[in-house]
């Protein structure tokens, strides 16, 4: 008896994890929940440059350095700064840093978050971080930007819903904050609404992530949701772009049941608007279209559109359809590079085609691909294409 | 009893066997993750050339260089011709371009006569080369014909091009270039702009490829590697998708 109970305080000696070993553990989780990395860096200290519709922000260093990171905030200095967006001294943050979304995390996450902060290296990097225009550089300003539009309303829990489907709800409109990309934006940079029905930015279209079958996630299921946000792959599509940084810094190292708690909640999102439907009166673009496909699409993507293990499916894939064509017209014009993640590792990439195809034969084959394979979606006009082609060469 | 060579070579067997393993452990084990770097608008595609005007051929030399290359390639039911297929404007591009310069070539004496398998061995880039020719050519014909070799009829065209080509006419050339040698340079590279890809100047339309039934820079046939014995129904495609 008494060998038994000296192996089981053994064995539970092994598995106890110190009590602050355990907040730092739980932290480096919320780290990892609320994509720091994705703005500041691998190492947290800052300088990755964000394009925004008022000027350029750089993202600030937040490893622990005393003279150029956050070595001299307190505990209370950083919970303001994640909830209220205000830094110490009353610097008003930008709310690209998305305190608006941060503002749900309870006490118990914001203190592990921060002890887990106060471990990593900190890093001597001194960064400009307000490139914005006049006279959004004006940090005051965003007293009456909170005024109008920073509200947070705490995430209610629904007892009628699952406990996957209020983590969910959680993890979504809060630390994950979705919704920075994939919420439409007011004229002041705001959310306007909480729906997360896509919109464009930084050259991409953020997808509509509600349950609407062509706009948005309607056709995906929970597990087609899951393997792409944990792998950065599914049978519907791949992760590239801006979404290839959160797969990678992110949502693969999140558990997978707080993928499926989001997944759950992003399959009971009700529908949106819908992207506008299926083309009309396109006969010729679609005719010169599938003729285009085959001789510059198929070879990868297939004759069915069905792509294969490593070439995404074009057929059900919800980044094709959305209303507005940003993704997939910048995919063609100047190729693409899904993610690669450990169970996931390829990480394929797509050649630029801008060089071989036109603006109009561009968008014959992207109307072609919109309306084929029962995806259904508005035609795209080659003036979007050129649009667009304009901008990329821009740089912006 | 055991033969002890075998006891033997059973204990060194079992030593060499560990020293495999600590060898083994030592070895530097090492997995490699990560992907291959990627740029958007990357790869070197190569640029269509533009196809009006002349870029190195002077009117009369261009007017005799489409004459040439269409008794070469005479339009008939098969394809129409070498000049309405752009072979005069691909030689003019290439003459104007790298081709025209030799400069991929080592172009400094000494000069010495070669074996017909090592091509040219002068001093002449292929750009010289025409130039020298053609101009030869025209003191020829107008010696002659008192004509243009681009006014000659077509008999008296086919005539002269037999001529250098098996000898019997001798133009005023360079030693170390023969007449028979310019005679192939230019049926060699008409050959070049007929087969080559249009976006070089040539082969317009795809007309050599659909001639010889090529399709082309295609690349997917998997729905047709099971179809044996039937012809491929599709037509040609360019490197810039054209069709």
């Amino acid at each position: 008896m008494k060998t038994i109970l000296k192996t089981l305080a053994a064995a539970l000696a092994v598995v106890a994890v110190p009590a602050a070993a355990q907040t730092v553990n739980a932290g480096k989780y919320q780290v990892i929940i609320g994509d720091c990395e994705g703005c500041h860096g691998k190492d947290l200290a800052g300088g990755v440059e964000l394009q925004t519709p008022f000027g350029k922000l750089v993202s600030s260093n937040i490893t622990p350095d005393k003279d150029t990171g956050i070595g001299n905030y307190s505990a209370e200095d950083f919970k303001q700064a994640m909830t209220k967006g205000v830094a110490p001294g009353g610097k008003r943050l930008y709310p690209a840093m998305p305190y608006p979304y941060y503002a749900h995390l309870d006490d118990r996450s914001l203190t592990d978050m921060w002890n887990y902060l106060k471990t990593v290296k900190p890093v001597k990097k001194s960064i400009n971080v307000n490139q914005l225009r006049f006279p959004y550089n004006l940090r005051i300003g965003m007293l009456g930007w909170n005024a109008m539009f920073f509200h947070p309303k705490p995430i209610v829990q629904d007892p009628a819903k699952s406990a996957a489907w209020n983590r969910g709800a959680y993890l979504v409109n809060g630390p994950a904050h979705c919704g920075a990309c994939h919420a439409p934006k007011n004229m002041f940079g705001a959310d306007k609404s909480t729906a997360l029905t896509g919109t464009s930015l930084q050259g991409w279209f953020a997808s509509d992530l509600t349950g609407d079958r062509h706009a948005g996630l309607g056709a995906w299921s929970v597990a087609d949701i899951v393997e792409y946000l944990g792998t950065g792959r599914s049978n519907r599509s791949m992760a590239s772009g801006p979404m290839a940084e959160v797969v990678e810094y992110s949502t693969s190292q999140m558990s997978n049941a707080d993928l499926t708690a989001i997944a759950v909640y992003l399959k009971d999102l009700p529908p949106s608007r819908g992207n506008g439907g299926a083309a009309t009166g396109v006969d010729v673009q679609m005719k010169a279209g599938a003729v285009a496909y085959d001789i510059s699409c198929a070879a990868c993507h297939g004759r069915d559109g069905k792509g294969s293990a490593i070439f995404p499916p074009l057929a059900g894939n919800a980044n094709i359809t959305q209303v507005r064509a940003d993704t997939i017209v910048r995919m063609v014009l100047a190729g693409g590079k899904a993610v690669a993640t450990p169970t996931a590792p390829t990480g394929p990439g797509m050649p630029s085609l801008g060089w071989r195809l036109n603006n109009d034969q561009v968008a014959n084959i992207l109307t072609y691909v919109r309306n084929n394979w029962g995806n259904q979606a508005p035609a795209v006009s080659p003036e979007t294409v050129g649009r667009i082609r304009g901008s990329l060469r821009s740089g912006s | 009893m055991q033969h002890p060579s075998r006891a033997l070579s059973r204990r060194s067997l079992l030593a060499s066997a560990a020293a495999m393993a600590v060898l083994a452990g030592s070895a530097d084990g090492k997995s490699l993750s990560g992907t291959v770097p990627w740029s958007p608008f990357a790869g070197e595609p190569p640029r269509p050339v533009n196809p009006l005007g002349w870029y190195f051929f002077n009117p009369g030399e261009a007017a005799t260089i489409e004459a040439i290359v269409d008794r070469f390639i005479p339009g008939d039911h098969l394809s129409p011709g070498g000049k309405a297929c752009g072979c005069a404007v691909y030689i003019d591009r290439q003459l104007a371009g790298a081709f025209g310069q030799a400069s991929r070539l080592y172009m400094k004496g000494p000069f010495m006569p070669g074996l017909p398998t090592q091509g040219f061995q002068g001093d002449l880039t292929p750009a010289g080369r025409y130039r020298l020719g053609l101009r030869a050519l025209a003191d020829y014909t107008n010696t002659t014909y008192k004509k243009d070799f681009r006014a000659l009829t077509a008999e008296q065209q086919d005539e002269v091009l037999a001529g250098l080509d098996g000898g019997k006419i001798t133009l005023k050339l360079k030693p170390g270039f023969s007449s028979k040698e310019f005679f192939e340079l230019m049926l060699q590279n008409t050959m070049e702009g007929f087969f080559a890809d249009p976006l070089y100047g040539g082969n317009k339309n795809m007309a050599s490829w659909k001639m010889i039934g090529f399709p082309g820079a295609r690349y997917d046939y998997r729905d047709h590697i099971d179809k044996h014995n039937q012809p491929y129904p599709n037509g040609p495609v360019s490197i810039y998708g054209q069709v």
